[in-house]
């Protein structure tokens, strides 16, 4: 009962980096690589190949199944055998992506293939040939595999790498507290914190919110020396439910007061992730669209026309880059559409989706776009709702701040930044 | 720290000098900034050639590249292991850049080459002594890695030694390598069961979670051991890395299934707010609970397993929420959380129908999404929320999706069945699908509203004071409705459905009143659009569906027994017979031919002047009473079978529900090894001082300040990391804990009665729910259970129909 191993599978779903599979025959890996494969071959969207794939084992009494998932352009597989929870593997997967591309930046073949022996290094730390993971925290492994710079490029090109890498390996484990490495020093002592709040919301035919939720995260970047013990205050801390926390974060202080009392890690993490409910008399607080969308669609035999009209309701910021996309059902063959102000249109054929893409929308004007699409279909079926996503930079729908951050445990005096900003993924039905 | 790494710095620059005159002149092209990557990738043969060399010359730089090269070997799949002997020869390098490539590929290769890995078997055992507890670590999984039964005491004397290291990361690796070593030779474990129990006491949280993996795979059965540590793991998950917290997580669970008292409502009038939870079990729930907030989403399903399973009933409602908010963490993730949250669905239903908004449809949701959402949404309709989740299921009956649609029309039907006042508007929705010009909304509408008219005309049969019944709505106006869009319901299965409809009610709407209702002994005549129906689909008898040519026949002979005196009837049965007699399929040849002969007794001119037929075959002719019960008696109450018990038939787990939440197979439906079973709670759970530690006599655990407390110790100060072994009680004796779980064992089996009336209380709740909802993905309408085994409705019928032939006949 364990994960069974790792596999990368590039876009063209050939392996590019896969981990030992000691114990299984050679042909296992492979076993899961093509079921994956003849899954996404066969499924007629990719989202819709099921996540956990069912695998006929080479023997009988071995049953398995490959978990895998989708991040940027690779995909990740993670083979189990044994009755393990399927979360166990996307939690893993999630965290070595995470480990990726904390060392690597952007992620691509060509990333991974220039560092293999940092990503075969990775793994095998990461992963242990039992099928357990083994080390996770980016600050303890930063001390084991070391992450790939310049000077450590030039210096093994030099030959000369062994003495650039000794140093920093000498004491691995070191740290008293395992998510972060001791004996860090910093010129400038700083930390950042991102909120980024996402609204999913769906809105009915009628124009009114079914459901709107805001999930906010804090990214944080800490470059603080020596190990500070902080203490961070929100000032509408009472409304933000459902969180979650990093490790560091101890947990009874949050109950308790609400305040992150927390060591933090070296360098980027995720400090916690929370729901905002906006603290209102009424039962269903919810928050509100930013914007109006009145669509007029009508369906014809073999096509039909579209008519969108967008406003925003933000009084004073403006949305950017701003999708609207309708997916126009089997057999769509086409569109044409005219849009107002200067935005783009696009059909894709591959995914049978009409996409209005607006860099900007600027309070209080009316965005417009019409136009046809045909079919092959006798009724074409599109459906039944909008898909808008949008961005509002340096907004949040929480108007979360940090009302202080208080460091103990060492003598300086920390600089704290903030920056918001916020997303929308929102289903409008018509 | 800073002038340290300053001077090495300097030093470093120093020699990159140096080095750097010596090697320009041939390295040049080297210095691209890729030079460290996919230059290795494309590897020429000369240059694997050369690997043997560069393995063995003596610059360090050499060695590298050649074990980079062989890596990149490794990830394009070839197999290198004919370079094991020079790599091997490596490990002893000074350079540990160096050093980690060679573990790193002699971790791959060293169960493909063991003898090879036998000669450098001292180098690894030399290894574990090294001052890098990175590379002691490697050097015990390299050696637990070589799969060689011989060197299994080596490999246990290297575990041994590893098992007390100073540095936690080495125990860890110890604990892993210990069911590695008792896969290959199993004739250690009173070894290793041993070292476990060492490796139980360790104070560093970071080992704990691969100890417990060492438990599961060593002396799964030997929970007894864990006695004496049992508080002090329940204390120490919080500090845990969350891997390891899974890992413990599910061996605290099996241990307080054995072990642990279940909690019993603590006042036997029932009221189910309080609970006599034991403080062991209560210790477990409330250190894993705080762990509901972890940014792991296996922890907190884990955590949602021990209060799923372990936790009194009225605490259960605390996973919701947690598990709720995983739906947002990504597509995957969403996709298994709601497997999950299906199977609670029954145990949750009144919290979950709180926050249903959760699990309303996305239009661009994956198709396993939007099927375990709209289950859920099944799950949960109350007489509260039922105007909404209505809408919704109307809104999904458009998505572009046919499953969605077909399961959001079925939903509908089943609102309609467990709502009665909702009845109105389900029906008044589901005839508006009728007129869509899409096939697959048509064709869900008609067999829903097939069933539910049966269960109507059932219900008006049982229970006429059901006085209120819409008249706009009577089952009977529906089918005439349905009849009516003969022409425009395109789906075989969907006309087959109104045909059958209409054949067997076509009797009962001239005398609505008389509604002892199936039995038809109301006065002789047909509904004025039955005949209609007939003559229409006599037309396009030859360009239909099998099914829909069984169900003309049908429908044929049903109007003709109703009304054989009738001329046109008579003559649109000899035409559709004389078309069945000859039509390609044989089931409807033979179905034509059954009917005919049923049917000689009551109208022999109409079928029979062609044809001698019937005076061959001989035998009973039947009288037309007779024919008549056969043919629409065949089946009559066969709607309102209660649509519980079928459900087991689609899933193996329905009866026991152990460790399913959870699990692999509630994702793939299929049988995944057992290995998360959980057994039944005993009645009585051990002795609760045999988990009494030396350190715990004199504090009670107070469990909340503790942790905290042990918490911020961890983090605040440099905590010594060596191990201090905790004096425990002398060790517990297997064997006294032995004979109190058998007590255990035995108390339970004197109250069987009771142990079992509460384990079937709880699952058979749970069964009827997920059963409804399973059954209704496969079956085509929901109520319609005893005829609809399978999907084919009408075969059934007709196999009815000949019993009941038989039956009259003899």
């Amino acid at each position: 009962m364990a994960l069974d191993g790792l596999i990368i599978l590039d876009t063209t779903g050939r392996p590019i980096v896969q981990s030992g599979f000691h114990s299984f025959p050679p042909a296992y890996p492979l076993l899961h690589i093509d079921a994956v494969n003849t899954a996404l071959a066969s499924a007629k969207r990719p989202s819709d190949v099921d996540p956990v794939i069912y695998v006929q084992g080479l023997n009988l009494e071995s049953p398995s199944a490959c978990c895998h998932m989708k991040r940027g352009e690779l995909r990740y597989l993670c083979p189990v055998s044994g009755d393990v929870d399927p979360l166990y593997a996307f939690a893993f997967l999630q965290t070595f992506v995470d480990i990726l591309h904390e060392y690597f930046g952007h992620l691509s073949a060509e990333t991974l293939k220039d560092n293999f022996d940092i990503v075969y290094q990775l793994l095998e730390e990461t992963l242990d040939s039992g099928g357990h993971p083994l080390t996770t925290s980016p600050n303890a492994l930063r001390d084991i595999v070391l992450p790939p710079s310049l000077l450590h490029k030039v210096l093994s090109v030099a030959g000369v790498s062994g003495l650039a890498s000794s140093t920093a390996t000498s004491h691995p484990f070191a740290s008293p507290i395992p998510w972060r490495k001791a004996g860090v020093r910093y010129n400038n002592n700083e930390i950042y914190f991102d909120v980024v709040e996402t609204l999913e919301a769906i809105v009915n035919k009628n124009g009114t919110p079914a459901v709107s939720t805001v999930w906010g995260r804090v990214d944080s970047n800490c470059k603080l020396s020596g190990t500070p013990d902080l203490l961070l205050t929100f000032s509408n801390a009472q409304s933000l439910l459902d969180c979650s926390f990093h490790p560091c974060v101890r947990l009874q202080r949050w109950s308790r007061d609400k305040v992150l009392s927390f060591v933090p890690p070296d360098g980027k993490f995720k400090l916690m992730d929370y729901r905002y409910a906006p603290a209102t008399a009424s039962a269903v607080a919810q928050t509100s669209i930013p914007f109006m969308l009145r669509p007029t669609v009508q369906i014809d035999e073999h096509g039909g026309s579209v008519d969108l009209t967008l406003s925003s309701r933000l009084t004073t910021r403006s949305m950017e880059n701003v999708f609207v996309e309708l997916y126009l059902g089997d057999g769509a063959s086409g569109a044409s559409c005219t849009a107002s102000h200067g935005a783009s249109w696009s059909y894709s054929p591959k995914t049978q989706t009409l996409v209005w893409e607006l860099k900007q929308i600027v309070p209080s004007a009316n965005y417009n776009i019409r136009g046809t699409f045909s079919s092959t279909a006798e009724h074409p079926r599109p459906s039944r709702a909008f898909r808008v996503r949008f961005e509002v930079p340096q907004y949040n729908y929480s108007a979360i701040k940090i009302e202080q951050l208080k460091l103990t445990g060492e003598v300086y005096k920390p600089y704290k930044g903030m920056r918001g900003s916020s997303l929308g993924n929102i289903e409008w039905r018509w | 720290m800073a002038a340290l790494n300053l001077n090495v710095l300097t030093e470093n620059a120093v020699r990159l000098g140096a080095r750097l005159q010596e090697t320009l002149s041939e390295q040049t092209r080297d210095l691209s900034l890729r030079a460290s990557g996919s230059a290795y990738l494309d590897n020429p043969e000369e240059k694997v050639k050369n690997i043997r060399k560069q393995l063995d010359s003596n610059s360090d730089r050499e060695k590298l590249e050649a074990m980079k090269r062989l890596l990149a070997l490794v990830s394009k799949g070839r197999n290198v292991s004919e370079f094991f002997a020079q790599v091997v020869k490596n490990v002893a390098s000074h350079n540990l850049e160096i050093r980690k490539l060679v573990y790193i590929y002699l971790l791959r290769y060293a169960e493909q080459e063991p003898d090879l890995a036998l000669l450098s078997i001292n180098t690894f055992q030399k290894d574990l002594s090294d001052p890098n507890p990175l590379i002691r670590a490697m050097a015990l999984r390299v050696l637990s890695g070589i799969q060689v039964p011989m060197i299994g005491s080596i490999v246990m004397l290297a575990i041994k030694k590893c098992a007390a290291d100073i540095s936690p990361y080495v125990r860890k690796a110890a604990a892993l390598a210990i069911p590695k070593l008792y896969h290959l030779d199993s004739t250690h474990q009173p070894e290793l069961i041993k070292i476990i129990s060492t490796l139980l006491k360790d104070q560093s949280p970071l080992s704990l979670g691969s100890v417990a993996i060492a438990f599961e795979a060593v002396c799964p059965t030997r929970l007894d051991l864990l006695h004496q540590h049992y508080r002090r793991l329940c204390r120490t998950l919080i500090d845990m890395d969350e891997w390891g917290q899974v890992d413990l997580i599910n061996l605290l669970i099996r241990y307080a299934r054995v072990m642990l008292p279940r909690p019993i409502p603590a006042t036997a009038a029932g009221s189910s707010l309080s609970f006599d939870v034991d403080s062991d079990l209560k210790l477990l729930i409330t250190s894993a609970e705080p762990l509901l907030q972890s940014n792991n989403p296996a922890v907190v399903l884990a955590v949602a397993r021990v209060i799923y399973y372990l936790a009194p009933q009225n605490e259960l409602p605390k996973i919701v929420p947690p598990l709720l908010r995983l739906l947002h963490v990504s597509p995957e993730v969403e996709r298994i959380v709601l497997t999950n949250l299906a199977i609670t669905s029954s145990a949750l239903t009144d919290v979950l129908a709180k926050s249903y908004i959760a699990f309303l449809v996305r239009a661009d949701d994956p198709q396993r999404v939007k099927k375990d959402k709209v289950r859920l949404l099944r799950a949960v309709v109350n007489p509260e929320n039922y105007p909404s989740l209505l809408r919704e299921f109307i809104c999904y009956a458009d998505d572009a999706d046919d499953e969605l649609v077909a399961d959001s029309i079925q939903a509908i039907g089943y609102i309609a069945r467990v709502i009665p006042e909702s009845t109105q508007q389900c029906l008044t929705a589901l005839m508006s699908f009728i007129q869509s010009k899409h096939d697959v909304i048509v064709a869900n509408a008609v067999l829903v509203l097939k069933s539910l008219v049966q269960i109507r005309l059932q219900q008006q049969q049982d229970a006429i004071a059901y006085g209120a019944l819409p008249s706009t709505f009577s089952p009977l106006e529906i089918i005439s409705r349905l009849a009516r869009r003969l022409d425009e319901i395109r789906h075989p299965k969907a006309r087959a459905c109104v045909m059958w409809l209409v054949g067997q009610y076509a009797a009962s709407s001239a005398a609505p009143d008389n509604s002892n209702g199936l039995t038809h002994a109301g006065p002789e005549g047909i509904a004025p659009w039955a005949p209609d129906v007939l003559r229409k689909t006599a037309k396009s008898f030859t360009q239909e569906a099998p099914a829909v040519k069984l169900q003309i026949i049908t429908l044929a002979a049903k109007l003709l027994v109703l009304s054989p005196a009738d001329r046109t009837i008579g003559l649109l049965n000899r035409y559709v017979f004389s078309l069945a007699r000859y039509d390609l399929n044989y089931d409807v040849r033979d179905r034509g031919r059954m009917l005919s002969a049923l049917l000689a007794g009551v109208a022999p001119n109409v079928l029979g002047d062609s044809d001698d037929m019937h005076e061959d075959v001989g035998g009973v002719v039947l009288r037309r009473e007779q024919v008549r019960l056969v043919l629409f008696e065949g089946k009559s109450s066969a709607a309102e079978e209660p649509a519980a018990t079928n459900g087991t038939l689609h899933s193996p787990f329905a009866h026991d529900d152990h460790g399913r939440f959870g699990s692999l197979a509630a994702v793939t439906g299929k049988w995944a090894g057992s290995d998360n079973y959980l057994p039944d709670w005993l009645e009585e759970g051990t002795e609760s001082s045999l988990r009494d530690t030396e350190a715990d006599v004199p504090q009670p655990p107070v469990l909340t300040a503790q942790s905290s407390a042990a918490r911020s110790i961890s983090s605040n100060s440099a905590r010594p990391t060596p191990i201090v072994l905790t004096p425990t009680g002398g060790g517990a004796s297997p064997a006294g804990s032995f004979s109190r779980q058998q007590e255990g064992a035995k108390a339970a089996y004197m109250d069987l009665d009771r142990f079992y009336e509460d384990t079937e209380e709880t699952e058979e709740t749970e069964e009827s729910e997920s059963e409804e909802s399973e059954e209704d993905d496969g079956d085509d309408d929901g109520s319609h259970q005893a005829e609809s085994s399978g999907e084919e409705s009408d075969s059934d019928e007709d196999e009815s129909e000949v019993e009941h032939l038989q039956g009259t006949a003899r």
